[in-house]
C-alpha cells in the first residue's frame, strides 16, 4: 500500500513538473530591453587581450578594450584610444593618446598602460599567441603621460594593423587582478558576468569616450551545434549569428524574410600546404601538376555549398589595396597536369600508378577530422589525383597531433586554413619567406623573400602592393601555397535589429554607435 | 548495509588511482602537443619549447604522474591550461548542470518507459503494444543529437512554448525561490530544462520500456500473481502492488549502468541547446589536450558513476526484500 501511495506522489509531482514546464513562460528567455543576444560557436578562453586565442575571446575583447587604433570594416586603421600618429622615420612611430579615455573603473588611460601591455605581450614567459606580430618592435616607451613612443628593429609595415590590441590597466594587473576572467578596459562596453560555457554579459559603458552605445548590452551566447544555432535565431531567441553556419542552414536562413543576410569576403583562406622539403614535392613543377589535379569549382561549390569563394591566388579580396584578379594560381586542367608528370619523366605503370626509375608516385594527403567539409575535401582531391595516376594516401586525424605534425614539417600535402588575415604580411612574411617563423614545409626562393621584404619596409600602400603582387606571381608559378578557397563569412541579422553593419571578423563595435 | 556501504566507499580510492593512472597514460599515449594547441598556428618553435617548459610537459612522465598525485592528494586537481582557471572550480561550475539534465532525463525515461512497458505488457499483442514497441524501437536507433534539433524545431521554432538555448536559475536556487513566493523562477528554469531532458531521456525511455515489457509479461505469468488475482485483488493493485514491483529489478539495474550513457549523451545534448554543463567542457578538454582537465573530469564522470551503482545496489535491498546485502 505504502509503495502504491509513493509511486503516486512521483507520478503526481512528474506531471506537475512537466505541465508548469510545458506552459512555462517561453517569453523569460528574452533578454532585458535594448540588449542584443549574439550566438557564437565556442566560449571564450581568455578574456584578456594579450592571451586571446579564439573568435569569442576576439569578439568580446574588441568590445570591453579599446586599442590603439580600431581597423574599419574595410581593415582601415582609425583612430581609438590614439587621437593621431605619425612616423617621423621608417622605424619610429608616434601615438598621441586621447586624455579623456578611462578604463571601466574610472582610472584613466594613460601612455604607461599602453606601454605594459604592449612590454608584457613581447614577454615569452606570458606564452601570448600572437607575440610573434609584434617582435619586430625594439622598445616601446612613454615620452609622457599621453605619449607613446615605439622604436622598431627594422621597418615594419604592417603595425598599424595589429595595433588594435586592447590596451590593460597596468594598475589592476599589477594589484593582482584575473583579467582572464575578470576583464576590465575602456572599450564601449563593460564586462558584467561569465557563466563559463554558457554566455558572457556586457553593458553599455555610459562613461566611454566615443558616447554611451546606443544598445544597453550585448550578450554572447555559447551554442556549439551549427543548426541549433540557426534554430535559435528563428525562435527569436537570438538576434545575430555569424560564421560557422552550415551551408542548409544558410539557404534556409537566406529564404526567410525575417532576417537579413549579409555574405562577405572573409578573412580565411582554405589551401593545400606543399611541403617543399618532400623529394616529390621539391620540384615546382610537381607542385603545379598536383595543385591542378584540385578541382576547386566542386570543392566550392558542391562540398561547400557555395558559402565560399574559388581562390585565385595568395592576395584575398578583402585587402582590396592589394588584390590583384590578373594573378592566377593553376587552375584545375587533368591534362596539363599529365603533361607535366610526363615532363617529369613520370609515366604510368599497369596498374595506371605514375612511376619513375621504378618508383611509384605517391603522396600523403592529410586534414583534421573536426571539420568535415574539410576530410570530403581530400577523399574528393584524392579520387581526382589517382584517376590521373598518383597514389594518393589520405590521413585525416584530430586537430592536435595533424596541427603537430604539420608545425614540425612532418607533413607532405596537408588541407588547412589561415584566418583574420588583416594585412598579406599576416599570410605570407612568416609562412613563406625563407627564414619565417611559419615556413613549415620549407619553400625557399630568394625573389619571393625579397618581395616579402619590401612588402613589409614600405611605407607607401602602393609600393606594398607593388611588392605583394610581385611575390603572388612567383607563388602562383610554384606554388608552396595553393588556395583553394576564400573563405565566405556569413552573418544573419534579426530584420527588427537596427543600426548593425557586419565585419568581415565578426566584431560588433558597430553596435557601440550612439 | 551500513557495513556494505563503507567497504564499497574503500574500494573509491584505489578505483580511482586506476582511473588516473589510464587517463594519464591514455593522454600522453595519444599523438598530439597541447603547447601546440595552445598557442595556434602561430606558434614559434622557441615559444613552444617555452610553454612546454612552463607547463611542465618537458619533464618525464613519471615525474608528471607522480606530481599529478602529489597535488590530488593535497586536494588540488590542478589548473587548466587553456581556461586559465582551476579544474575544481570549472567542474563544480557546471557539474550541477550536467547532473540536473541527467536526473531529470532519468525521472522521465522512467516514467515514460515504465508507463509504456506496463502498456504494451498488459495490452501484449494489441495496437497498444505495437505502438509502444515502435516508439521503442524508433528510441533506441535515433541519434541524441537528431532528436534534439527536432524537439527544439518543434517546441521553439514551430510552436514557441520554450526557450531554444540556455538554462535559467539553477533547479535548487528555483526551488527555493518558488517556495518563497516566486513560481515565475521555477517556470523559467524548468522552461529552460525539458527540452534537454526530453531530448535525453526519450531514448533511455524506449530502452526501460523494452525491459519493463519483458520483465512485466514474465512476472504476470507467475504463480502468485494468478493467485493474486484468484484472490479477487482489483486488476491495477494486482499490476502496480504485485507485479510492476517485482519487474522493477532489471529496471533499476538498467537506469543505473545508462546513468553513465547518459552522462555521455550529455556531450551532445549539451552542444545543442547551449546547457553549460560538463559536456563541452569535456569536448573542448579532450580536443585540446587539457591534460589536468580531462583527469578532472573523467575522475568525476567516475566517481558520480560509481556512487549511482552504489545506489542502484541499495536500492534493490529497498524493492525486494530477498535481497541482502553484506
Amino acid at each position: 500500500m505504502r509503495a502504491t501511495g509513493q509511486w503516486k506522489a512521483f507520478i503526481g509531482a512528474a506531471a506537475i513538473a512537466l505541465s508548469l514546464a510545458a506552459f512555462g513562460a517561453a517569453a523569460s528567455a528574452q533578454p532585458a530591453a535594448g540588449v542584443v543576444r549574439v550566438g557564437t560557436d565556442v566560449d571564450a578562453q581568455s578574456l584578456d587581450p594579450r592571451l586571446q586565442r579564439e573568435t569569442t575571446g576576439y569578439r568580446v575583447i574588441n568590445l570591453v578594450y579599446s586599442g590603439l587604433v580600431q581597423l574599419d570594416a574595410q581593415l582601415n586603421p582609425v583612430a581609438d584610444l590614439a587621437e593621431r600618429w605619425e612616423n617621423p622615420d621608417p622605424r619610429t612611430w608616434i601615438f598621441h593618446l586621447r586624455r579623456n579615455a578611462k578604463f571601466h573603473d574610472g582610472r584613466p588611460v594613460t601612455a604607461a598602460d599602453v606601454v605594459f601591455t604592449y612590454r608584457t605581450i613581447l614577454d615569452p614567459a606570458l606564452n601570448a599567441r600572437f607575440r610573434s606580430l609584434y617582435t619586430p618592435i625594439d622598445a616601446i616607451e612613454a615620452s609622457d603621460d599621453f605619449t607613446v613612443r615605439i622604436r622598431l628593429k627594422e621597418p615594419y609595415a604592417p603595425l598599424l594593423s595589429y595595433l588594435d590590441l586592447g590596451i590593460v590597466p597596468k594598475h589592476l594587473v599589477d594589484g593582482g587582478r584575473d583579467l582572464n576572467t575578470q576583464p576590465v578596459g575602456s572599450g564601449p562596453f563593460r564586462f558584467v558576468r561569465w557563466d563559463r560555457g554558457s554566455r558572457i554579459v556586457l553593458e553599455a559603458n555610459p562613461d566611454y569616450f566615443g558616447g554611451r552605445p546606443r544598445v544597453n548590452g550585448i550578450e554572447f551566447v555559447v551554442v556549439a551545434d551549427n543548426t541549433a544555432r540557426a534554430q535559435a535565431l528563428e525562435a527569436g531567441d537570438l538576434q545575430i549569428i555569424q560564421s560557422p553556419l552550415s551551408p542548409r542552414d544558410i539557404q534556409r536562413l537566406d529564404r526567410n524574410q525575417r532576417f537579413v543576410h549579409a555574405a562577405l569576403p572573409g578573412l580565411g583562406v582554405t589551401y593545400l600546404n606543399f611541403n617543399a622539403r618532400n623529394e616529390n614535392l621539391a620540384d615546382p613543377r610537381m607542385r603545379r601538376a598536383l595543385a591542378m589535379l584540385v578541382d576547386q569549382n566542386t570543392i566550392v561549390n558542391q562540398i561547400y555549398e557555395g558559402t565560399d569563394q574559388v581562390a585565385g591566388s595568395v592576395l584575398i579580396p578583402s585587402l582590396a589595396w592589394a588584390f590583384d584578379a590578373s594573378v592566377r594560381q593553376p587552375g584545375f586542367d587533368v591534362n596539363a597536369a599529365k603533361a607535366l608528370f610526363t615532363e617529369m619523366g613520370w609515366r604510368p605503370g599497369a596498374d595506371g600508378i605514375l612511376a619513375r626509375n621504378g618508383r611509384r608516385l605517391q603522396v600523403t594527403l592529410s586534414t583534421h577530422s573536426e571539420d568535415p567539409s574539410r576530410v570530403q575535401s581530400v577523399e574528393f582531391i584524392q579520387n581526382v589525383m589517382r584517376q590521373a595516376g598518383v597514389d594518393v594516401r589520405v590521413q585525416v586525424t584530430d586537430w592536435p597531433p595533424f596541427n603537430t605534425g604539420v608545425q614540425q614539417g612532418r607533413h607532405e600535402v596537408a588541407l588547412l586554413g589561415w584566418l583574420l588575415l588583416v594585412d598579406p604580411d599576416r599570410l605570407l612574411y612568416a609562412q613563406l619567406h625563407s627564414q619565417g617563423s611559419l615556413n613549415w614545409g620549407g619553400y625557399n626562393n630568394p625573389q619571393v623573400d625579397q618581395a616579402l621584404e619590401r612588402g613589409r619596409s614600405a611605407l607607401n600602400q602602393a609600393d606594398r602592393a607593388a611588392a605583394y603582387r610581385d611575390a603572388a606571381r612567383i607563388l602562383a608559378q610554384e606554388v608552396p601555397y595553393y588556395i583553394i578557397s576564400y573563405q565566405g563569412f556569413h552573418v544573419f541579422t534579426a530584420r527588427t535589429l537596427e543600426g548593425f553593419r557586419p565585419d568581415p571578423r565578426g566584431y560588433l563595435r558597430s553596435l557601440a554607435a550612439n | 548495509m551500513l557495513s556494505y556501504t563503507l567497504r564499497r566507499l574503500a574500494f573509491f580510492a584505489p578505483m580511482l588511482v586506476g582511473m588516473a593512472v589510464v587517463v594519464f597514460a591514455l593522454m600522453h599515449v595519444i599523438p598530439g602537443d597541447p603547447a601546440r594547441v595552445l598557442l595556434g598556428e602561430d606558434a614559434t618553435p622557441e615559444a613552444v619549447a617555452n610553454l612546454r617548459a612552463s607547463l611542465g610537459l618537458d619533464r618525464p612522465w613519471p615525474v608528471q604522474l607522480a606530481a599529478f598525485f602529489g597535488r590530488l592528494a593535497a586536494g588540488d586537481l590542478g589548473r587548466s591550461m587553456f581556461l586559465n582557471d582551476s579544474v575544481a572550480n570549472l567542474i563544480l561550475a557546471r557539474l550541477p548542470a550536467t547532473m540536473e539534465i541527467a536526473i531529470l532525463a532519468v525521472l522521465l525515461s522512467v516514467l515514460l518507459g515504465v508507463t509504456l512497458g506496463v502498456a504494451a505488457a498488459v495490452r501484449q499483442g494489441s495496437p497498444v503494444d505495437v505502438a509502444c514497441m515502435m516508439f521503442a524501437q524508433l528510441g533506441v536507433s535515433m541519434p541524441v543529437f537528431w532528436l534534439g534539433i527536432l524537439i527544439m524545431y518543434v517546441f521553439a521554432v514551430e510552436l514557441r512554448w520554450l526557450p531554444s538555448i540556455g538554462r535559467g536559475a539553477p533547479l535548487p536556487d528555483a526551488l527555493w525561490a518558488a517556495l518563497t513566493g516566486n513560481p515565475a523562477v521555477l517556470l523559467d528554469s524548468l522552461s529552460h530544462l525539458i527540452m534537454p531532458a526530453l531530448t535525453l531521456g526519450l531514448t533511455n525511455a524506449a530502452l526501460v520500456s523494452r525491459v519493463v515489457r519483458t520483465s512485466m509479461l514474465e512476472v504476470l505469468s507467475s504463480d502468485f500473481v494468478r493467485t493474486a488475482r484468484a484472490k479477487g485483488l482489483r486488476r491495477i493493485r494486482v499490476l502496480l502492488h504485485h507485479a510492476l514491483r517485482n519487474a522493477l529489478l532489471p529496471v533499476v539495474t538498467v537506469v543505473g549502468w545508462q546513468f553513465g550513457a547518459l552522462l555521455g549523451g550529455a556531450l551532445l545534448t549539451e552542444g545543442i541547446f547551449g546547457w553549460p554543463g560538463l559536456g563541452q567542457l569535456t569536448v573542448n578538454a579532450i580536443s585540446q589536450r587539457d591534460i589536468q582537465l580531462v583527469q578532472g573530469i573523467l575522475l568525476t564522470f567516475a566517481c558520480v558513476f560509481a556512487l549511482v551503482n552504489l545506489a542502484v545496489d541499495l536500492l534493490y535491498c529497498v524493492i525486494d526484500p530477498r535481497v541482502r546485502l553484506g
